[in-house]
């Protein structure tokens, strides 16, 4: 994409240490961690995916799970052992019956289904904006689920799909997460996102400088389409097993919660409300397992964990409705000031 | 044969209530409540938790229960949310609508709690020859009542009124007088109402309830209020029924297939969406407010 404008090493470079030290870090402390580490990055590209939509468009979209959806069955169809797919999936279409490969050929199949699929569906899509797209995306999703969830002919139906087989090393979470960081936010500088972020502000001015909306909104739906198919792919290979239902409302709710929580503006944002959502999530699983404060062993109920990150996305959007970065990318302390100035000087 | 209509009449009166009862929020301030569902859900455990009290003390009961909640989620999340964009308070909706799942998770379980309420509900009557459901016979009467209620206090009554002009044009009903925060909680107050119906006649069926009762048809009758058409009550309503109706219809049509009627729903859902995006009745004030 050309036309790239605003890039500032920082801005992507500071996300992606982060990420790369703290996966690590995380993954060398134990066998759990490492297990952690692995869900957290698949669900950092999912957030992605939904940054690099709604954040630079400022359309809604509850769609994307279906993508991830349609990544995860994927990736899962083709890599599964073709013994265990014929016990399991016996109604199974026949091609895909036989069908078998490496996740090095089944992610990127994976990735540009998603995308196509997104691509297609964003042609009728895109002419929609506000509360319609809201609600035709949400309309998607059920689709996808009601067809996935009874369908046996390409796929486990209700059932889980199971022996989807692991990634041999754990460095291949981190490089496809920081590849998403690189095209989420490639596509935030790029001309097309730039664009995109005009027309949010002022739909009207944007088209008044020639931008053609509709078009440039089905480019970000594709790209973010197979984004979000590449997180469902992570997520079924580190599950190691993939089912319709891991794609439904509450997967929505979750990723939409912590693209919000961070802010959808910014990479950045992405990143913080990923961290953000699951280490709460952590801190309540710990509290409800309970906790050795001296003699006492406090522990919270079972179940508040959802009640805890529900409660922190309404507060959040009470307090803060951009998210906890405002929508703002990662600077080095103290540089902020220079830019405001900068910013002021040139206005 | 009749039974399918009659079916298709009272699910889609029940779907057209629930979507009223979005419809009359959505109407003064622009917010598809995902939260809906969990008033229905609320006042299914509330039937079920008091039906030994006797039928007129437990529907009190629960019609003041939800209602309340349906205004403390006003006074609490949406009125600090003034003004905000709709894609917002669609998040902030669904955020509460977990809440409030994981609030009934915590006191009543994640599974079902059963209790038969109304029981002269189920069973049958046989009408000339035709067996028919008295619950479905029963939603049918309680739907046209209630709507029939409904329009005369919409459009004979002076807060009735107030909520018609809020709904149409916010901004000016405000100039002529109306108070925005005043009629935004009657408006949730009738629409928890609603819900508090729904969800009796929905227990009546079922006999049981669970954390996410309510979530089904809200999606669906969600759906059916932003087909009908925005900014317009009556739109709606019969956005609802469509839905119901045509829902339950496909069940019965779609035989073997049955289990992809949703499928079919959604995507025409899709298609009214893209060729008449302002709703199947337009009305000219159905703009998203800036």
């Amino acid at each position: 994409m050309g036309g790239v404008t605003r890039f500032r090493w920082v801005e992507l470079l500071g996300p992606v240490l982060i990420v790369v030290v703290l996966a690590y870090g995380l993954a060398l402390s134990s066998a759990s961690g490492r297990f952690l580490a692995q869900g957290t990055l698949a669900t950092l590209v999912m957030v992605l995916a939904l940054q690099i939509f709604i954040g630079t468009t400022g359309v809604l979209s509850f769609g994307h799970s279906a993508f991830a959806l349609i990544g995860g069955f994927t990736t899962g169809l083709l890599t599964m052992p073709t013994k265990i797919k014929g016990n399991v999936m016996s109604d199974l279409w026949a091609p895909l019956q036989e069908a078998h490969t490496s996740p090095f050929v089944s992610i990127p199949i994976a990735v540009l289904l998603g995308a196509l699929v997104s691509g297609l569906l964003g042609i009728f899509l895109m002419r929609l904006s506000g509360l319609a797209a809201g609600i035709a995306t949400f309309a998607v999703l059920m689709v996808a689920d009601n067809i996935f969830f009874n369908s046996r002919t390409i796929g486990p139906g209700p059932q889980v799909m199971p022996q989807v087989p692991h990634f041999a090393l754990f460095d291949a979470n981190v490089v496809l997460a920081v590849l998403a960081l690189v095209v989420a936010y490639l596509v935030g500088v790029s001309r097309v996102g730039r664009l995109l972020k005009a027309s949010r502000e002022d739909h009207l001015a944007a088209q008044a400088l020639g931008a053609n909306i509709k078009r440039l909104r089905m480019t970000a739906f594709a790209i973010s389409g197979g984004v979000a198919a590449l997180a469902g792919s992570m997520y079924a290979h580190h599950a190691g097993a993939v089912s319709a239902r891991d794609f439904y409302l509450e997967f929505t709710f979750t990723t939409l919660a912590m693209a919000v929580i961070g802010g959808t503006r910014s990479v950045w944002g992405a990143v913080v409300g990923t961290l953000a959502v699951t280490t709460l999530g952590q801190i309540m699983l710990k509290l409800e397992s309970g906790v050795h404060l001296g003699t006492y062993v406090v522990s919270v109920p079972s179940g508040v964990r959802g009640m805890v990150i529900a409660a922190a996305l309404v507060l959040i959007l009470l307090w803060r409705p951009t998210g906890l970065t405002r929508g703002r990318e990662l600077a080095l302390p103290g540089r902020r000031a220079d830019r405001s100035r900068q910013l002021a000087q040139r206005t | 044969m009749i039974q399918v209509l009659l079916d298709a009449l009272s699910t889609g009166g029940l779907y057209g209530l629930a979507a009223l009862g979005i419809g009359l929020v959505f109407g003064v301030m622009r917010l598809v409540n995902f939260a809906h569902g969990e008033l229905i859900a609320l006042g299914a455990f509330l039937l079920i938790t008091t039906r030994h009290w006797g039928l007129v003390p437990s529907l009190v009961i629960t019609l003041v229960a939800v209602a309340a909640l349906a205004v403390l989620l006003e006074f609490g999340v949406f009125r600090r949310l003034r003004g905000a964009e709709p894609a917002v308070l669609l998040v902030a909706s669904f955020g509460v609508s977990v809440l409030l799942q994981k609030v009934y998770e915590a006191i009543f379980g994640t599974l079902p709690i059963s209790g038969q309420v109304a029981s002269w509900m189920s069973g049958q009557w046989t009408v000339a020859g035709v067996n028919v459901t008295r619950g479905s016979v029963a939603t049918v009467a309680l739907t046209i009542v209630l709507l029939a209620a409904m329009k005369y206090a919409v459009e004979r009554t002076s807060l009735g009124l107030q909520l018609q002009a809020a709904s149409s044009e916010l901004l000016t009903a405000r100039l002529l007088g109306v108070r925005a925060n005043r009629i935004i909680t009657v408006a949730f107050a009738a629409g928890g109402l609603l819900a508090a119906v729904v969800a009796f006649v929905l227990v009546a069926q079922r006999g049981q309830a669970e954390p996410l009762f309510g979530v089904n048809i809200t999606i669906l009758a969600l759906v059916g209020t932003v087909i009908g058409g925005l900014g317009n009550l009556q739109g709606a309503a019969l956005g609802g029924m469509l839905v119901g109706s045509s829902l339950s219809i496909l069940n019965a049509v779609l035989g073997n297939l049955r289990v992809y009627s949703a499928s079919v729903l959604f995507v025409m859902v899709i298609l009214v969406l893209l060729f008449r995006p302002d709703g199947l009745l337009r009305s000219r004030a159905s703009g998203e407010r800036v």
